[in-house]
């Protein structure tokens, strides 16, 4: 038998040589698409393509319940997506979501109108934005809790629907909208933070 | 269809955004946003804001030796790559 025939010589694999190629077939083809979410939920390369090692490997185990084959695309990012926040469970952060009622009436849009930090612009609010470099921007992502971050990156990669996000989070719609509202809030407070230590905008006041 | 306020309208604007919005709900704001031009700004805003963020999202090409490491992996469930 040449090593070539088993991957380099591995035939430890639990399941039956057929499944296996079965599961290859359906899943490997969302591999790019698997690691640039990866990426965005990540940010590291190298943490990304961990992850999706991780989700191919859970996939496989899974595989065999599988219901439906042609949704193995949104099943991969179910997986991926619970691996995160089960690594958020794991080693939980500091969740600076400060007073939620407060945070939900949070407006970066008011901010800027009041403080009119660039008086001469006749686009304030495209102008403020474009201050910031894409880095601060990244910042302000990582900075948001998985709980938050997980849906928001779904939202904005995948456009996936609430119903959607539900299933693949495990939880009521309710707590789908309510997140994507305050993951959202979250980014404009990091955001309005951001431009207070660069001294875009006066600090004093807020 | 419900007369809604300003800051009922604003609460919605995400789900808006998102398309997550149907029957009155979706009514009763569009009919908000078709009178009051400070909400039509703010709504714009946070569409930019979505935007904005969207396009410095962290992107990356896929490695080229990613498939043969994942092929290894699954090769070997039990121990990981």
């Amino acid at each position: 038998m040449r090593e070539s025939e088993a991957d380099g010589g591995m035939v430890t694999a639990p399941l039956d040589p057929e499944t296996r190629a079965r599961f290859e077939a359906l899943a490997l083809p969302h591999l790019p698409d698997v690691y640039r979410l990866a990426v965005r939920l990540k940010g590291r390369a190298q943490d990304a393509e961990d992850l999706v090692q991780e989700t191919y490997v859970k996939a496989l185990r899974a595989f065999p319940s599988l219901r439906q084959p042609d949704r193995v695309r949104p099943w991969l990012f179910q997986i991926l997506s619970r691996l995160v926040l089960d690594q958020q469970r794991a080693e939980p952060r500091e969740v600076a979501t400060g007073d939620l009622e407060e945070l939900d009436r949070f407006s970066l849009y008011d901010l800027i109108w009041d403080e009119d930090p660039l008086p001469y612009s006749d686009n304030l609010h495209g102008d403020f934005l474009a201050q910031f470099t894409d880095e601060e921007v990244r910042a302000a992502l990582t900075a948001l809790p998985e709980t938050y971050r997980v849906p928001l990156v779904l939202v904005y990669v995948e456009e996936l629907s609430y119903k959607e996000l539900a299933e693949i989070l495990g939880c009521p719609l309710g707590t789908v909208m309510s997140r994507l509202h305050r993951g959202r809030k979250i980014l404009e407070r990091e955001l309005w933070e951001c431009a207070k230590r660069r001294g875009l905008v006066r600090s004093w006041n807020r | 269809m419900t007369p809604i306020t300003c800051d009922q309208a604003v609460q919605q604007f995400f789900a808006y955004l998102d398309r997550a919005l149907a029957g009155e709900t979706l009514e009763n704001l569009e009919a908000h946003l078709e009178a009051c031009l400070s909400c039509c700004d703010r709504l714009a805003f946070s569409r930019r804001l979505d935007d904005f963020i969207k396009s410095r999202l962290p992107d990356r090409p896929v490695p080229p030796s990613l498939e043969a490491r994942v092929r290894l992996a699954l090769g070997r469930p039990e121990t990981g790559a």
